[in-house]
């Protein structure tokens, strides 16, 4: 839940990346904690279990400087994909302003992407959220693939699949190259914002 | 496409799932390699093959198998365990704040560190009944009966808990423990005449939990309506629900003292239909939630 310090004009909202398992949430963090090292506030910390699988979550706390006179902190989670840690991806969910789905786009994945986002769809639900109320911005990742002959998903079957309900704005990306992470991101901070001025008016 | 191109191209998707951590993908993928190795007529070399792909999936198989063998809860540091505490907790009271992060901990699976959390909180006679509940939550999950119900005898024994208090916090012991697959003896609580625990503390739930609840109205603008709301807090028989600023009609309607003659209400064991009445109203002033409602419906306890 987004807190605004009227006194000192600081807001701190909270991003979550979710998605299926393996499907690049970690990596997309990485590569902001690598590329926005300056703005990090501090190391980001992740809890792995074998094989590098989120067991809980990763965190990334971030300053995002000034913005209309208000000093604007990001807190980034990302929650472990695999299904069988539906409680944990629910508490690491609480509070949440926005959300970045990662979706996989090979082929192999198109029903785990499905069921991930209506995954998120209840748990979002259970604490009183809609889907289609929440900044939410979708990130179709692992499109360098594609020129390693490897079969992915058609933006327009993605588009499809995860996106002909809820409208909202998608980006093409590859995170462990870094393309199209920060543009997700950007977005993702924009729609929150807007969202949380609405709620809270921190730009007054 | 011909067969060794087939192949070719099955194996270079497989290891790239692979080295994804895509297993179950990747296995699948070596399978129908072997499958059409199997039926080919005109591959050569076909047991060399056939052992390299069968190594393959052995590997595959091997990672499975520990993944599937690993600790779903891993200890974590203290630094760790405080980060948890700190990030998920929200309320704003002290007492709750302090439950919530004890809370958190055991459902990170630090089970041992969240009951000693607990332990302290139960000595400061914070909230008993609701830490006895998460105490017995930890022990359940730590597969520890044993330690479950010697903590309850314990409980007999203090001054902390009512007759009543008690016999709710038996039964939740026996629930959470045969839920666990655990039948074990549990002490019976002593049936004299219920007397008020001595220590001074809030009044607390002996109520059946209640996450949700849905009322029928039959009275105002929106009457033969029904509405569903979500518990956002419950303290013994009252709970609060909240209502978005959008629907100020519905929350005009129902004033304080006004009758609820039909409620269902949802516990995660039972779903139960009961009356009530509106004990409280406000307009949220603050917060992400401004402008919205809170209703605090007092439930009869039939």
């Amino acid at each position: 839940m987004a807190i605004f310090n009227a006194k000192d004009r600081i807001i701190e909202c909270k991003l979550v990346y979710y998605g299926p398992g393996r499907c690049g949430k970690t990596t997309n963090l990485e590569y902001i904690f690598k590329a926005f090292h300056k703005q990090a506030n501090s190391e980001m910390v992740s809890i792995n279990t074998m094989g590098d699988r989120t067991l809980f979550f990763d965190f990334l706390p971030m300053g995002l400087g000034k913005i209309r006179g208000c000093d604007v902190k990001v807190q980034l989670y990302t929650v472990p994909g695999q299904s069988r840690y539906r409680s944990t991806r629910k508490m690491v969910l609480k509070g949440v302003d926005g959300v970045i789905f990662v979706a996989d786009s090979l082929e192999v994945r198109r029903k785990a992407n499905l069921l991930s986002l209506k995954d998120l769809a209840e748990n979002l639900k259970e604490q009183g959220k809609s889907i289609f109320n929440i900044p939410l911005v979708m990130q179709y990742n692992k499109r360098d693939l594609e020129q390693q002959g490897i079969p992915i998903l058609p933006l327009e079957t993605l588009e499809q699949d995860l996106n002909s309900k809820l409208k909202v704005p998608h980006h093409l990306a590859s995170a462990l190259t870094g393309e199209g992470v920060g543009s997700t991101l950007k977005e993702a901070m924009l729609l929150t914002l807007r969202h949380l001025q609405k709620e809270l008016q921190w730009t007054k | 496409m011909t067969e060794k191109e087939q192949i070719r191209r099955l194996f270079k998707e497989a290891d790239l799932y692979r080295a994804q951590g895509l297993l179950s993908d990747s296995k699948a993928n070596y399978m129908q390699i072997l499958s059409i190795i199997d039926k080919s007529k005109t591959l050569a070399n076909h047991k060399q093959l056939i052992d390299g792909v069968k190594g393959k999936i052995r590997a595959v198989d091997k990672i499975l198998n520990e993944l599937r063998d690993a600790p779903e809860k891993l200890e974590l540091s203290e630094d760790l365990q405080d980060l948890i505490k700190k990030l998920f907790t929200f309320s704003q009271t002290k007492e709750a704040a302090a439950i919530e992060g004890a809370v958190a901990l055991a459902k990170f699976g630090q089970y041992e560190q969240a009951l000693k959390e607990f332990y302290k909180l139960l000595e400061q006679k914070v909230l008993p009944v609701v830490t006895a509940k998460n105490m017995i939550k930890c022990y359940a999950a730590l597969k520890t009966p044993e330690a479950a119900i010697a903590q309850f005898a314990k409980w007999k024994t203090l001054d902390l808990f009512s007759t009543e208090d008690l016999k709710y916090i038996r039964a939740f012991l026996k629930t959470s423990l045969e839920k666990e697959g655990f039948k074990t003896e549990i002490p019976e609580v002593d049936t004299k005449p219920s007397l008020p625990s001595k220590v001074k503390r809030k009044k607390e739930d002996t109520f059946l939990e209640i996450s949700a609840i849905s009322i029928h109205l039959q009275g105002g603008p929106l009457v033969g309506q029904t509405m569903d709301f979500d518990v956002h807090f419950q303290s013994a028989n009252t709970v609060t629900v909240l209502i978005p600023s959008g629907q100020k009609k519905l929350a005009e309607t129902l004033v304080p003292g006004t009758r609820i003659t039909d409620i269902q209400c949802y516990s995660p064991v039972t779903v139960f239909r009961s009356t009530g009445t509106v004990s409280g109203r406000a307009k949220i002033k603050h917060g992400p939630r401004r402008g919205d409602y809170t209703l605090d419906i007092s439930i009869d306890a039939d």
